[in-house]
């Protein structure tokens, strides 16, 4: 317990009103970045259990945030069971680049039988091999990521040198579920890597992700970075935090979030006892009003990992530049021969 | 038709500029392909000229050999994420993104385009492509690229899903989105989609092939057809009549917009144009003569050609190996090349004005740069003489508009906005300003009616 360790904040914008005209979303955005905010996180579900139209495809909506931003991280969604290791690696790895290093990818993979049932085609149905495919996406995604060695896009005009072909390599996997040529055809992200989150409960993703989001501070692979998710209900009292939480149906701490209920010095109090034991807290809002509540009265007085908000998503959650797994190879290779 | 016909623009994006060498010329970004503000300030030039769209294409796969033949195809961002900040910078001028169903799925193309017609506002369009590359099966687990009577299989049935998901997706007010149960041969959908109705409704389709299926599809179902390069005039006012006739056949003769690719290299006067052209030229990266074998890559978007005087001597079928490229050919060796060597050697005058005899003689380096097949069409002149072949292939009937194809970025897209839109807004040939805020206003086209599943 380091009584001066900070915390990395995140909001998770979805399910608290927080999806109306896009141009709600970028207000929301600003108001976060200029509030110190570390990172968005955007949910992502293509399927629908209602009549009701739900927020734009996160892969469209975290770019467009972006061009807006110039600080704050972006996790967008994607799950393993309905992109192809190849779209989905260029996607977040452009993401990185338009937004110089803020992108992050939360990793899910189902099961989800209503979104299954809208993406049959010949040759591919994600309920079958979902777990076999989950377990190979992140390492393949990290693959396509590092076929271009940082310097490989050279472009240099006095020379006519475009690119340094000894540094873009094929990655030729070849697995039970999935087979990947290679190499991408976008250069290294500039953060290596950017963030892959996944849910510690979420097996076949878990091992390989670089942050996992816990809902009990004292779960999940304690040597390894972790967010807690959080759902708040910041009252102007105790009891008006109560009267809050009860309203939303008492919603109970569990496995994939804690629940916490107080006035501000209370719920700093609690978040802050936090501090030592994970890297920062994903605040997952039930209503609109406890965005700003909690941006104003509670954020400030927590203390952060980067409190200037400066650098790449991962310097704002404490992590290196990711190294490049292929380069390595290729100058093992080299020794050996 | 007693609707004014009215010309339409396009601007093709390729970061390097679409001349091999245009990302080296001095006024070129060499790193635009990963520097996204450029990219937002290229599309605001178009939309300050009033173009009906930004062009992105897009590509599956990658080949580190086409550095000096073909470097725009080697790497980019992933379009839609590009679309997206140019919709954040940008209020008018369309979008259009390319996503290639045969290694995607109806639900995926039909959401991602939905969303980004909502945060653009009504300005997206698919470029509908079944894919070129070969190598891009590699990517995603299959041994072999399909054929193409597979592949436009495939798209159909993804566009007949993908139009149903829209059209049963949820309206204006955010409900009512349906059920569609498809049950095709290739895909089974439930929906509905999640992401409520494009603002256009369909969003703007637009076609690009050259195979009959191609045509075809082009012709029921595109409302722009994105024309690619043409040996002749003659072919180019037969694929124009042919896709008008087809859509006629399907009744929707006057909803097809044929958009040819064109090269302009403009400069305010002809001579300071052919220099530019010259110096585009003049940048290309030659390959070791030893290289044998004058294709790198063959099929489609990607293929790039080795550029070297072993190819121009095949070509041309005169022994060019050891030239100086900067020094004059002998008439002589001019009159004894092949017939296809004629061919373009009448090109090269038509671009440079250099002939075989006379003040201006054809050089060596003009028979080397002339080897590739072009892109596109490609004219050299000032802004008149620009303006006039446009006008002409527009009132020829041989296109409706064009999508140009700036040899270098930033470059040659300012000079296209600054000194050919004015003079073809003076000729009142193209729009002065938008007419809408939507990509469907700029084509003259209404949102078509929902039809139920
Ligand atoms: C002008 C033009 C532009 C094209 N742009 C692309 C592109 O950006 N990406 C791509 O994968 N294919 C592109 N293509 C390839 C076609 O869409 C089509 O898939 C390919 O030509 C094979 O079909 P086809 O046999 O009908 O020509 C383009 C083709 C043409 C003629």
């Amino acid at each position: 317990m380091t009584g001066d360790a900070g915390l990395a904040i995140g909001y998770e914008l979805q399910g608290a009103g927080l999806t109306g005209p896009p141009g709600v979303l970028v207000a929301t955005a600003r108001a976060a970045e200029a509030a110190g905010v570390d990172y968005l996180v955007f949910p992502d579900r293509p399927a629908t259990a209602t009549d009701s139209a739900g927020p734009p495809a996160a892969a469209v909506v975290a770019p467009w945030i972006a061009a807006q931003t110039s600080r704050i991280g972006l996790v967008t969604t994607g799950s393993t069971a309905y992109h192809e290791p190849y779209h989905l690696a260029r996607m977040v790895a452009s993401l990185d680049h338009v937004s110089a290093g803020r992108a992050g990818w939360q990793v899910v993979t189902g099961p989800d039988d209503l979104a299954d049932a809208n993406h049959r085609r010949e040759g591919v149905d994600p309920a079958a091999h979902r777990e076999a495919r989950a377990a190979e996406f992140v390492g393949v995604v990290r693959d396509l990521w590092d076929s271009w060695e940082d310097g490989a896009f050279v472009p240099d005009k006095a020379s006519g040198r475009f690119i340094d072909g000894s540094r873009i390599h094929a990655i030729d996997h070849a697995g039970p579920a999935l087979r990947v040529r290679g190499p991408l055809n976008v250069a290294r992200p500039p953060q290596g890597h950017p963030v892959v989150f996944a849910s510690a409960a979420d097996a076949p993703v878990a091992s390989t992700a670089d942050v996992l989001t816990v809902g009990d501070p004292e779960s999940g692979d304690a040597g390894r970075p972790r967010v807690l998710a959080v759902v708040p209900f910041v009252g102007r009292t105790g009891a008006h935090a109560a009267e809050l939480h009860a309203r939303a149906g008492a919603p109970r701490s569990d496995h994939e979030r804690a629940v916490v209920v107080g006035d501000p010095d209370e719920v700093v109090g609690q978040l802050s006892s936090w501090a030592g034991s994970v890297t920062g807290l994903t605040l997952r809002f039930r209503d609109p009003s406890q965005v700003a509540v909690f941006t104003d009265e509670v954020l400030p007085r927590l203390r952060r990992v980067r409190p200037d908000g400066a650098g790449t998503l991962r310097d704002r959650l404490g992590l290196p530049r990711a190294a490049n797994r292929l380069a390595v190879q290729t100058a093992t290779a080299v020794e050996r021969s | 038709m007693s609707v004014q016909r009215t010309l339409h623009l396009g601007l093709m994006f390729w970061a390097t500029g679409t001349h091999a060498a245009g990302w080296r010329h001095p006024d070129a970004r060499a790193d635009a392909a990963y520097d996204i503000r450029l990219i937002q300030e290229v599309s605001q030039a178009a939309e300050r000229a009033k173009l009906d769209f930004v062009f992105l294409g897009d590509r599956l796969a990658t080949d580190p050999a086409l550095q000096h033949s073909n470097p725009a195809q080697i790497s980019r961002l992933e379009p839609f994420t590009t679309a997206a900040a140019i919709a954040a910078a940008t209020s008018h001028v369309g979008i259009v993104v390319t996503a290639n169903p045969t290694y995607s799925d109806p639900y995926s193309i039909a959401r991602l385009l939905a969303s980004l017609d909502h945060l653009d506002g009504g300005r997206t369009a698919w470029n509908l492509v079944t894919g070129a590359d070969a190598a891009a099966a590699l990517n995603f687990g299959r041994d072999a690229h399909w054929d193409t009577g597979k592949r436009y299989d495939w798209a159909e049935e993804t566009l007949r899903v993908v139009r149903a998901l829209w059209d049963n997706a949820p309206g204006p007010d955010g409900r009512g989105g349906r059920p569609i149960h498809h049950r095709g041969t290739y895909f089974s959908v439930d929906g509905p989609l999640d992401v409520g109705a494009p603002p256009q409704g369909q969003v703007v389709l637009l076609s690009a092939g050259t195979s009959d299926r191609s045509r075809d599809l082009g012709a029921r179902e595109a409302d722009m057809v994105f024309a690619g390069p043409q040996p002749t005039l003659a072919a180019r006012r037969e694929f124009y009549a042919d896709i008008k006739a087809r859509a006629a056949r399907y009744g929707r003769a006057d909803q097809v917009t044929v958009l040819p690719g064109l090269t302009p290299v403009v400069a305010p006067t002809t001579e300071e144009a052919v220099a530019r052209y010259d110096e585009l030229n003049s940048l290309l990266v030659l390959a070791p003569e030893e290289e044998v074998g004058e294709l790198v890559r063959a099929g489609g978007i990607g293929e790039g050609y080795r550029l070297s005087r072993t190819s121009a001597s095949r070509l041309f079928g005169v022994d060019l190996r050891g030239c100086d490229l900067t020094a004059q050919v002998p008439a002589e060796t001019l009159a004894a090349v092949s017939e296809e060597g004629r061919r373009r050697l009448a090109e090269i005058t038509r671009l440079t004005r250099r002939t075989a005899t006379g003040p201006h003689r054809i050089t060596y380096g003009d028979l080397v740069y002339a080897t590739p097949t072009q892109l596109s069409h490609t004219v050299v002149g000032d802004p008149y003489e620009v303006a006039d072949m446009i006008q002409e292939w527009f009132e020829e009937r041989l296109a409706d508009g064009f999508n140009i194809y700036p040899s270098s970025v930033p470059g040659s897209v300012t000079d296209f906005v600054d000194l050919v839109v004015p003079e073809l807004q003076r000729r009142g040939l193209f729009r002065k300003d938008y007419q809408g805020t939507t990509l469907r206003e700029h084509l003259g086209l209404a949102v078509p009616p929902r039809r139920s599943a």
